[in-house]
């Protein structure tokens, strides 16, 4: 079972390095730099307007430490065949389980110490902790994220009930109360209350192996679940083969659909608008890149980060929206229709256009209500216009041409 | 209208699937075309349609080429696949608008037309659905229905006859058996021997990539040495021992 899992884990990891170096070879990993860069500086800024504790610094703190126990289950990396190849060996399965949560323990581990961390300055700052108080609960909140991974090796197996009530709960309840206590009063409750319960749930879990009751169906679906969201996720960035996104019929936005006369030339246009509108995937990365730069604008008041922020970001949206041009060139019927392949170029850049002219005239608000009607705004807003002409005009037809045949 | 292929030599990549394969359909004939799976029937049918591009040989819809005329040659042929291919995000009246734009047919006539055949498919209920709420048989009902619908000449239809209830095979057959009469040719290919013996004109039997022997059954029957009640079954186990 050990040797299944060890194939199994390699084979994953290849997966997600392949992946990774998809990621980071993108133009997208510049968006990254900078938004992490204008967060940090936002983050810098907020800190240096704190100069003394505030009412509600412990309670923020305790929310995000709460959520960020919440991040990473166990990966137990489990496939759709399984329940029926592997189903005599229900047994063994216990130890390769036990190795999924080994090797599962080490990025809630990386994760709490990086956002306490993180959040340190503001601790000692806004919630008025000491530097040992952070510390102390730190530790403590590994131990504890060590012992609740065993909640999820006892839901795969139904065991995850403390009499009738649901294991999960009562273990964000406690750990609600413990963070509570070890910040108001006393901090090292947290270490003491996450031994005590590392050490129970561990010895809990070890009864799972002769319960006989592991849930396949449940397990398999939970994993493909978990895997799915990192796909998804990955999606964002490159293509990721397997990923469907959903359509959502949205019939309330089928007037928006209107202008678009029903003769020949306009059949792609047809198309590109409706899937647009109406699959999850670019509907949902055009609001969110949106927002997230309308934001960005808003806070920040630096001339030349709002800058490259604008012009970045509409970059972004026209960069993010090929794939789908390419997903609906590889439709077999599609390439059957007596339309030429400019035509269906031209109808692309004409949504595209559409896209980023929202985009633009959304970010042109944001930066109006920051830098008011000045120059700045000014420059800052054709700056952006001379991208969106730039990627719609020039690099989108340029761009479009591989993906035709 | 008339399909030539002469001389047919393709595949994918490297491989050449296809070697010198002559055949015709002649205007108001059904064609069946016949073979062990991989012999080239879809390959075949794929160089027809233009997805695939020949090695050699040539293919002409009434003496057009697709690099003669590609607009005039694609709008001449409605093509039926094995496997459904919709767009996830239209729903079924979409589709059919899509289409009748593409084609660039006249409106309110194709949607009588495709008002008629969704009746006969048990779909006029359904126009708002989204491909991902169809079963297989209803797929392949959605896809006949786009490509019926058209004022194409040429009917393309590959393995009709799997997936579809009976029901909706016989269906199936009148439509087949209209347009026959309306002047259009039709070419299936199928491993439903026994249905197709009795709807098509003239089978073309391609096996190893050749055209292995063409004809009405009694042609075929004289070309393979069968006796007078020997049937399409009999004719293609027979091809099929000769590699043995």
């Amino acid at each position: 079972m050990l040797k299944l899992w060890n194939e199994r884990l390699r084979r994953h990891q290849l997966n997600q390095f392949k992946y990774l170096r998809l990621i980071f070879n993108d133009n997208f990993v510049l968006a990254f730099i900078v938004l992490i860069g204008a967060l940090g500086f936002w983050y810098s800024n907020l800190l240096g307007t704190i100069h003394h504790q505030l009412v509600f610094g412990k309670p923020i703190v305790i929310l995000l430490l709460f959520l960020t126990i919440q991040i990473g289950g166990v990966a137990t990396l489990l496939e759709d065949p399984d329940s029926t190849f592997l189903l005599v060996k229900e047994k063994e399965f216990y130890k390769y389980f036990k190795a999924a949560k080994r090797y599962s323990s080490f990025m809630p581990i990386v994760t709490v110490a990086l956002v306490n961390f993180l959040l340190s300055a503001f601790s000692s700052r806004g919630a008025g902790l000491r530097i040992v108080d952070i510390v102390v609960i730190a530790v403590g909140l590994i131990i504890y994220k060590l012992g609740s991974l065993n909640i999820n090796l006892m839901e795969i197996y139904n065991q995850a009930k403390l009499g009738n009530v649901s294991m999960r709960i009562v273990s964000n309840v406690l750990l609600v109360i413990s963070l509570i206590v070890s910040t108001y009063l006393f901090s090292w409750t947290m270490i003491v209350i996450a031994v005590i319960y590392y050490l129970f749930l561990n010895n809990q879990s070890k009864k799972l192996e002769n319960s006989g009751q592991l849930q396949w169906d449940f397990a398999i679906e939970t994993e493909n679940q978990r895997m799915f969201r990192i796909k998804r996720f990955y999606n964002l960035f490159t293509d990721v083969p397997g990923v469907n996104s959903k359509i959502k019929r949205r019939k309330w936005l089928d007037g928006l659909f209107k202008p678009i006369k029903p003769v020949s030339n306009n059949t792609y246009l047809y198309l590109f608008a409706r899937g647009f509108v109406r699959n999850n995937e670019y509907i949902g990365l055009f609001l969110r890149l949106t927002v997230i730069q309308a934001i960005m604008l808003v806070l920040i008041d630096n001339f030349y980060i709002s800058l490259i922020v604008e012009m970045l970001f509409i970059y972004l949206v026209g960069f993010q929206l090929k794939p789908y041009f390419k997903e609906v060139m590889q439709n077999l019927m599609q390439r059957l229709y007596p339309i030429e392949g400019k035509t269906k170029i031209s109808d692309f850049t004409k949504l595209s256009t559409i896209i980023l002219s929202i985009q633009w005239f959304i970010s042109a608000l944001a930066i109006v209500y920051k830098f008011g009607l000045s120059m700045n705004s000014l420059i800052i807003i054709v700056a952006g216009l001379a991208v969106l002409i730039f990627v719609n005009y020039f690099y989108m037809p340029r761009q479009l041409k591989k993906y035709l045949d | 209208m008339t399909l030539e292929v002469k001389e047919l030599t393709g595949g994918y990549g490297q491989v050449s699937v296809l070697k010198k394969e002559t055949f015709t359909v002649e205007s108001g004939q059904v064609v069946g075309l016949i073979g062990l799976n991989g012999a080239g029937k879809s390959t075949t049918i794929k160089h027809i349609i233009g997805l695939l591009n020949p090695r050699g040989g040539q293919i002409l819809i009434d003496g057009v080429s697709l690099h003669d005329d590609v607009e005039k040659y694609r709008k001449k042929i409605a093509y039926v696949p094995e496997m459904p291919i919709l767009y996830p995000e239209l729903t079924l009246r979409e589709h059919i608008e899509m289409t009748i734009m593409a084609y660039d047919l006249d409106h309110d006539k194709t949607w009588k037309n495709a008002n008629e055949l969704l009746k006969i498919f048990r779909l006029d209920n359904k126009l708002d659905w989204f491909p991902q709420n169809f079963s297989k048989g209803m797929k392949q009902k959605v896809m006949i229905v786009c490509a019926f619908m058209t004022d194409a000449s040429l009917f393309i239809i590959d393995e009709p006859f799997t997936g579809l209830d009976p029901l909706a095979v016989n269906d199936l057959l009148n439509i087949v058996e209209s347009k026959k009469k309306a002047g259009c040719s039709v070419l299936m290919s199928t491993h439903v021997l026994a249905t197709v013996q009795d709807h098509a004109d003239k089978f073309v039997l391609i096996n190893h990539g050749q055209v292995r022997a063409d004809g009405t059954l009694d042609q075929l029957k004289a070309n393979f040495g069968m006796r007078e009640d020997s049937n399409l079954d009999d004719i293609y186990i027979k091809m099929s021992n000769e590699d043995l």
